[in-house]
């Protein structure tokens, strides 16, 4: 892409959130459509000392690496398209309202293999409230194990909110994720 | 200029970020999880209710007063108690006087207020959920970083002194609900005044006035032992409708003599709702990078005591204080680990007793202690004793915490 | 305590505006999410001569546009770092923090989004 410098100076940004439990393949999902390698900020976080160890004075915190997951894709000549995987350790909440914070949508994958562990992240973005989301199931092995109707059921998922399957490793359908996710951001906006 | 950042944008934070700032001197970063609109918008964080010690120091630190009762309607003058007896009314039920005014002003206000002016006053706000590794890099550009978020994750990195920490688990569950529409006592219709009912076996309704972002309020606060009825609110989760209406039902049944007053509540806003329980403790002050590196912990985050004495903001701004003071008389030379432990040792010697008191008040009360507030209803000199004492609580180790010094003061004033 | 006390009309709560709700958006409020992007304003290789290591390495990196999450990575420093030094480089002029596409996300914006999309 060429730009010129004037160009460089007005670019303009915008990010969608992929969240999801561990393991659900947000990071695979981002690799398919991203313009370049997936790239990850890392940082450290404290654990919680187990009670049974608070009675001696040990030194030398435990520590768990927290990593965000990013690619981007080039929406025109001036607006550029973050994708963002949420980390996979869903309990540190503040990490995920810095990362959410801004964000035009947001699709939490799942799988349905383990449903549960998306609830949190659904729970997530109903409560925010602010930011328009889909629930994609991620079709592993390209086949869907239960029907929609179940998988919606088992989510408790209320009917507003679309839920459609991908499968990540694909790129065509993951650009389709991103539509229906950006039509139903638009069908959520005031029709005035 | 020296370079301190403060990482937490409470009570504590803030207030010692302002006092650095106006005395000059400082260039003072203060690195907040939210935004203040957020902060502003979002949902309840606690009770505060700071008493007159408390809210003098904060004022010294800021040098302005944004809630000055005068201006806000807002002045809390009397703090009661009431023990329930036999039949639907109290055994034990008065008032004592204040000789200061508290005030409790909802944090979201504040801590938005005091961001955007501490922002406008020259200091460096930086919105950002701080992990370790920021720490631990910033702690390279920074002269001194202190950890002052008290609710985050990040507090982990203080260890648990077991030494001063008697409980290892929550004592109370907390449900918070902030409502217009409660009338103030019959007894007392003109007197602002925060109510302890302490209800044996079952937990405590604290009824707290209080200013919010629409105006004067009051906090309906359920402190209940675990397991017990009032340990019920995780049932209403995320539902603020649901969680005023058991906070009512509650009532009824446990404090009916605060129902008929309470009975019209409504919430303030739909962020006025908040549950939860924590293990009391204190914390050793120094925190480790893995670089190294130190971080000094203030407040909430070495001294995390239960909320049923109302002392959490009166300690972060005692703590602010504290290290206020000591900063500025260190003058140039390096925060070092000797410094950080001094700091917090002068901060443990004004909180020790308050700790130990809020950690007794956990446990049922021992006869000594009924007879005080037994004897707070016919004599208002222990009625207004004890309400001073939650202003100044190192007066409870001569008294309230010592069963023979106790009861010598309980016959000084019976014999007047 | 032995006085009757008749009842007593519900308190009216005050509602005065209390200090600060109506204010605008400050730099309290100046949030550097992970996709904004920041560019190096007029680069002057002198300058970088009384910066700190961090700090020169965000001002050089900057030269072409990069989001505070790009200069996490291609620094290796955590992004609470970052968004510390752009702070202080923006807040002496040295380094411009792009607006967002949007204050909040609108039809225009989301429509550009999706025929980027469509385009792919």
């Amino acid at each position: 892409m060429a730009s010129t410098i004037s160009d460089a100076s007005l670019a303009l940004s915008a990010k969608i959130v992929i969240a999801g439990a561990f393991g659900v393949g947000k990071t695979t999902f981002v690799a398919a459509i991203s313009e370049i390698p997936v790239a990850s900020t890392e940082a450290l976080m404290p654990v919680a000392a187990a009670p049974a160890d608070d009675v001696s004075f040990a030194r030398g915190k435990t520590t768990t690496t927290v990593a965000m997951d990013f690619g981007r894709i080039a929406v025109d000549d001036g607006l550029t398209l973050y994708l963002f995987g949420t980390p996979g350790q869903d309990r540190f909440w503040f990490l995920w309202d810095d990362l959410a914070r801004g964000a035009l949508a947001a699709i939490v994958l799942v799988d349905t293999r383990n449903l549960a562990a998306s609830w949190p992240a659904i729970a997530y973005f109903e409560r925010r409230g602010d930011i328009p989301f889909t629930v994609v199931v991620n079709l592993f092995d390209g086949q869907l194990t239960h029907e929609l109707a179940e998988v919606r059921d088992a989510l408790d998922l209320s009917p507003g909110i679309p839920l459609t399957t991908a499968d990540a490793r694909d790129r065509r359908d993951v650009r389709e994720a991103l539509r229906a996710l950006i039509r139903h951001a638009l069908n959520l906006l005031p029709s005035h | 200029m020296r370079k301190i950042l403060i990482v937490g944008a409470g009570q504590a934070g803030l207030q010692l970020a302002h006092g650095l700032l106006l005395a000059g001197g400082y260039e003072v970063t203060v690195m907040s999880q939210r935004p203040a609109s957020e902060i502003r918008h979002g949902r309840v964080t606690s009770t505060q209710c700071m008493f007159g010690a408390a809210l003098e120091m904060e004022r010294r630190a800021l040098g302005v007063d944004l809630w000055s009762a005068a201006g806000s309607g807002h002045r809390i003058d009397g703090l009661g108690v009431s023990v329930p007896g036999p039949d639907a009314a109290p055994a034990i039920n008065w008032l004592g006087q204040l000789s200061q005014y508290a005030q409790s002003v909802d944090q979201r206000l504040k801590m938005a207020a005091w961001l955007e002016l501490f922002a406008e006053r020259g200091g460096t706000v930086v919105i950002n959920a701080a992990t370790v590794s920021d720490l631990d890099h910033l702690a390279a550009l920074y002269d001194l970083v202190i950890v002052a978020a008290g609710k985050g994750d990040i507090v982990e990195l203080f260890d648990r002194d077991a030494e001063r920490s008697p409980y290892s688990a929550p004592q109370r569950s907390l449900a918070v609900a902030y409502v217009h529409a409660v009338r103030p006592r019959e007894e007392h219709p003109d007197t602002s005044a925060v109510r302890f009912n302490l209800i044996p076996t079952v937990g405590e309704l604290i009824v707290i006035p209080a200013l919010t972002t629409s105006g004067t309020c009051d906090i309906l606060f359920w402190e209940g032992i675990p397991g017990g009825p009032i340990d019920t609110f995780d049932q209403v989760a995320d539902d603020p409708a649901a969680h005023l209406a058991h906070t009512l039902e509650l009532i009824r049944r446990f404090a009916p003599w605060e129902y008929e007053r309470c009975a019209e509540a409504e919430l303030t806003d739909p962020g006025a709702t908040l549950a939860g329980r924590y293990a009391p403790v204190v914390r050793h002050p120094i925190a480790a990078l893995p670089s190294g590196r130190l971080a000094l912990g203030i407040a909430d985050v070495v001294v995390a005591n239960d909320p049923i004495t109302g002392q959490g903001s009166n300690n972060a701004s005692r703590a602010a204080d504290t290290y206020l003071a000591a900063i500025l008389a260190h003058g140039d030379r390096p925060y070092d680990q000797a410094f950080m432990q001094a700091t917090f040792d002068s901060y443990w010697a004004r909180v020790a007793v308050c700790t130990a008191w809020t950690n007794a008040m956990l446990a049922p009360p021992p006869p000594h202690v009924l007879d005080i507030l037994g004897a707070a209803g016919q004599h208002q000199d222990v009625a207004d004793r004890f309400a001073n004492g939650f202003s100044a609580p190192d007066d409870f180790a001569d008294w309230l915490l010592d069963p023979i010094k106790a009861s010598t003061y309980l016959a000084a004033v019976t014999a007047r | 305590m032995t006085r009757t006390y008749a009842l007593h009309a519900p308190r009216r709560p005050s509602r005065v505006r209390p200090y600060g709700i109506t204010r605008g958006r400050t730099a309290a409020d100046r949030f550097l999410g992970v996709e904004r992007l920041i560019s190096t304003v007029e680069f002057d290789p002198q300058r970088v001569l009384g910066m700190l290591p961090e700090t020169a390495a965000v001002y050089e990196a900057c030269r072409y546009p990069r989001t505070i999450a790009e200069l996490a990575t291609g620094l290796a420093l955590p992004l609470g770092v970052i968004r510390v030094l752009v702070g202080d480089l923006a807040a002496v002029g040295r380094v411009r923090i792009h607006p967002p596409a949007a204050d909040i996300p609108d039809r225009h914006l989301l429509e550009r989004v999706l025929r980027g999309l469509d385009n792919l």
